[in-house]
């Protein structure tokens, strides 16, 4: 007899409680539900059949029609007709305990009729029934709990169980699995009871299932594997959990919003309708801003222009910063790297005050040498020239860096071979200096492209999509759609998940590049 | 480990485990001076009712967001203090707590009507007026001698100034719906059709406002490309004679700067007052609230006349309360009451989610029109069918 027989047990025994209990919390709810809705609604009932209410009701009355106030369309009294036949107001300065749940109740009713309802986080049921002169509104409270958790009929079978299969094991071979299914499927009879036959067939399936991966030995490899690297687990697990919470969910939620069509807080399903109403340009023309691929192609421009220039511009730096000559270098890289410590919203602002049209610097700048003023947001290519300037003061000093780095570590006795070798500076520079930056200017290239692709601060701040929208890239546009256009969560989800799908390509793309160079 | 999931859960999403549950939570996004009124006022109505108010400040452009995803988690506030215009928005999403049961006539009355409408909804009650804001015009004393009262004097001012001067007459955010509200009026439009329901944008009186705006522009009266922080800088620099704002803009002012408010010009082409929209700020209830009584017991006392009073002087907020007005710190007031006489012809901002998905396409119609030279009425129909297809699939 092998000693580990009740580690299998133990686990199918656990799978079969976690379902029964499910099972017995869902029943429960719904037997109590049932019980209480009838008793408040009988009460309700006898109420507008002018009986006495009876047990268990805290109140209930016959309230009167809502009576207008003259000055205010908005504003409506109700008053209740006393056990003594008096009418008295509800609310105000004689208001009793439940007057308020009474008045919302008569409300609800004038809005769509009948209604029983359980409050759960106050332990009351209202039902509110048609009467003769008003509504009958009862509140009653239950007399008592829903049931208990039948734990001793849970843990007999449970104790049956393990004696049923500890005697599978004790005969051994084939009577081991059908043990061990059979002591952990006892629970299927109460979950029977419960919620009938798919509840059950669900417990007496685990069992089964644990017992032929019992007999296959898979759990016992498993255990050997998570003793082994149980630490490793451990550690694992605060992060991972993180990640699902803080990485996992948004995206998952994020997805499947891209389905649904929001109608101020009302979702419905609408499948793939979102996404066909993007990428068909929902009958707009190829010129119109808010036609999808027109977008696309300005966040293309914006990046391919953005990239080009910061790579031009931090390499080029970076080789004159790296000349000997050069004195005070430190001072100007320091200088260098300044716009990229500075927060990138605050640059967007101050460059939006720059291209201000009456008192804008560039403008001030332009009419001091005679030139005329530009209104830099009205046409499409002076704003998108504005976003470009904005975000290549921006960029270039993260390009500029990875470009020192990467120089630094070339050798210096290369040159001099070179040097010596009669080679020219341009000879020098093609091949000695390209082929020793690639490696590090690749990654750098790809990482930039996608901050470019998405860099909403930028064209939010300095053109805002002016004009018109046109200078609006993907992310720009998704915003709109969600907080600026009529709440369309479910559009930008969409726009969302096709951003997410256009830069897994470049990513793939560009990891194929690399490798590719790399050989 | 249960108190270490609690602080774990704290920390990832801000719950909290209920710290006193007898307090009233109520959260604003008032700051400086307001936010001094707002403190002092609750530590009163403490002392005067026995009930701890918890306040919380959270930023504006987080409000209302924070409030969609706390309340129904039961982890919003009890009260908050908000302008009315999302309040159709709430409701829909079930929100806010309508108050037609603690709220008569007496309640009601306090108020200037046209505030506690604003605070209602499809024929309820959502919250009690704390202040109302809308635009007027300010000017500068040391350049004008009375401001106008029609605007055809916008077009020639020389017999207004006091001396030689060449700014601008005016400035405002020409590009900017909200400014531009009180000339559409003004010119007899309307952003709504009859009953309310649905936008009509591009209507003749529409289309008479926006041409009368290029005008301004084109005639160099108003400065073109302003945003808000640019007006209070002209303003202040005796660059601009008179400026459209709110309330607000009392405290964007230099101490140096000699001004003066007063309401807006009639327009001349209609005979009719330029109306400005109208912004209600007020108090409401959330639907979650723990404990309605107490926390209505505190609605009601922050807005009360003697509070109002005290806040007008405090934060110079244009207060709603009739009674408010009577009182001899506020009359003596000239701003407050140019502010208060100016509430007298607004027009409420509509409440319908459909206002807010208005703001982008309009100000893409005035940009269009003031920036680009289009036709007003092409620019004003795209803007309708912008509107349009922004509520695509939206029955």
């Amino acid at each position: 007899m092998r000693r580990d027989w009740w580690h299998a047990y133990v686990l199918a025994a656990l799978v079969s409680v976690i379902v029964a209990t499910g099972t017995f919390v869902g029943y429960r709810n719904a037997a109590f539900e049932h019980r209480e809705l009838a008793r408040a609604k009988h009460a309700a009932s006898s109420v507008a059949e002018g009986l006495l209410p009876m047990d268990n009701v805290v109140a209930a009355y016959l309230v009167s029609p809502a009576v207008q106030s003259r000055e205010y369309e908005f504003l409506r009294e109700r008053s209740v007709t006393e056990a003594d036949g008096s009418q008295r107001r509800l609310g105000g300065t004689g208001a009793r305990a439940f007057d308020k749940r009474i008045y919302d109740a008569a409300n609800t009713f004038d809005k769509s009729g009948a209604f029983v309802e359980l409050v759960i986080d106050s332990d009351y049921v209202i039902a509110a029934q048609p009467a003769k002169g008003g509504v009958a509104v009862a509140i009653t409270t239950p007399p008592k709990g829903p049931e208990r958790f039948p734990w001793l009929v849970v843990l007999g079978l449970l104790v049956m169980g393990s004696l049923v299969c500890a005697a599978g094991t004790l005969v051994g071979g084939g009577a081991r699995p059908l043990g061990l299914a059979l002591g952990a499927s006892g629970l299927a009879v109460p979950t029977f009871i419960w919620s009938g036959l798919a509840m059950a067939l669900v417990v007496i399936g685990c069992s089964m299932l644990i017992a032929w991966a019992d007999l296959r030995g898979s759990l016992r490899r498993a255990g050997r594997e998570f003793r082994k690297g149980g630490i490793a687990y451990a550690f694992l697990t605060p992060t991972a959990a993180a990640m699902l919470v803080l990485v996992g969910i948004p995206f998952v939620v994020g997805l499947g919003l891209g389905f649904y069509n929001n109608n101020h807080g009302e979702w419905t399903f609408v499948g793939l309708d979102n996404f066909i109403q993007i990428l068909s340009g929902d009958g707009r023309s190829l010129s119109d801003p808010l036609n999808f691929w027109f977008t696309l192609g300005v966040t293309v421009a914006w990046t391919a222009v953005n990239v080009v220039l910061h790579v031009s511009i931090g390499v080029g730096l970076a080789l004159v910063l790296r000349q000997r000559w050069l004195k005070g270098r430190h001072g100007f890289r320091m200088l260098l790297i300044l716009p990229w410590a500075i927060p990138n919203y605050i640059t967007a602002l101050i460059w939006k005050g720059m291209f201000q049209f009456e008192y804008g610097a560039i403008n001030s700048v332009l009419s001091t040498v005679g030139l005329d003023k530009v209104n830099w947001f009205s046409e499409w290519s002076t704003s998108f020239a504005s976003n470009v300037a904005t975000n290549t003061w921006l960029g270039f000093p993260f390009m500029m860096v990875v470009a020192l780095g990467a120089l630094e570590n070339i050798p210096g006795d290369m040159y001099e071979a070179a040097e010596v070798d009669g080679a020219s500076p341009w000879q020098r520079f093609h091949h000695i200096t390209i082929p020793h930056l690639m490696p590090a200017m690749l990654p750098a290239l790809a990482l930039g492209a996608i901050w470019t692709f998405n860099m909403f601060n930028v064209i939010y701040l300095v053109s805002d999509g002016r004009p018109g929208g046109g200078t609006d890239i993907l992310v720009t546009e998704a915003y709109r759609w969600a907080f600026e256009r009529g709440e369309r969560y479910g559009l930008a989800a969409a726009y969302a998940t096709i951003i997410f799908l256009i830069l897994i390509l470049w990513t793939v793309i560009g990891s194929r590049l690399a490798k590719k160079d790399e050989e | 480990m249960p108190r270490l999931l609690t602080l774990f859960l704290v920390l990832m999403f801000g719950c909290r485990a209920d710290a006193d549950p007898n307090s009233v939570l109520l959260w604003h996004a008032y700051s400086g001076a307001e936010q001094e009124a707002l403190r002092d006022s609750v530590a009163r109505i403490e002392q005067e009712h026995g009930i701890t108010v918890r306040l919380v400040s959270v930023p504006y452009e987080a409000f209302a967001d924070k409030l969609t995803a706390a309340i129904p988690n039961g982890n919003g506030p009890d009260l908050f203090v908000f302008a009315h215009d999302r309040i159709g928005h709430w409701t829909a999403n079930h929100l806010i707590e309508p108050l037609e049961y603690y709220v008569d006539d007496r309640i009601a009355a306090r108020y200037a009507f046209e505030a506690i409408s604003a605070m209602s909804y499809e024929g309820s009650l959502y919250g009690l007026p704390l202040a109302v804001k809308s635009v007027a015009l300010f000017y500068r004393t040391d350049i004008l001698t009375e401001p106008p009262t029609q605007t055809d004097q916008f077009f020639a001012m020389d017999a207004l100034y006091k001396g030689d001067w060449d700014g601008y007459p005016l400035v405002y955010e020409n590009t900017n719906l909200y400014p531009h509200a009180p000339w559409l009026h003004g010119f007899g439009g309307s952003l709504f059709d009859k009953d309310g329901t649905r936008t009509s944008l591009a209507t003749p009186e529409a289309v008479a406002a926006l041409s009368f705006a290029r005008k301004l522009d084109r005639d160099r009266v108003v400065p073109g490309g302003v945003d808000a922080r640019m007006v209070a800088t002209l303003f202040n620099e005796g660059k601009a004679a008179m400026a459209i704002s709110g309330p607000w803009f009392q405290n964007d002012i230099n101490p140096e700067v000699p001004w003066a408010v007063a309401t807006l010009p009639i327009v001349s082409e209609t005979g009719l007052a330029a109306k400005p929209f109208l912004g209600v700020e007020g108090i409401l209830m959330s639907s979650r609230a723990r404990n309605k009584d107490r926390a209505f017991a505190v609605l009601e006392a922050l807005t009360s006349d003697a509070e109002a009073v005290f806040r007008a002087g405090k934060a110079k907020q244009i207060v709603p309360n009739q009674a408010a007005y009577s009182d001899k710190t506020i009359s003596e007031n000239a701003a407050l009451m140019a502010f208060r006489k100016q509430l007298d012809s607004t027009v409420p901002m509509s409440a319908s989610p459909l206002m807010r998905s208005v703001w982008t396409p309009y100000q893409n119609a005035l940009l269009k029109v003031i920036d680009q030279g289009a036709d007003v009425a092409d620019a004003l129909r795209s803007a309708e069918s912008e509107m349009k297809s922004y509520s695509e699939g939206q029955p």
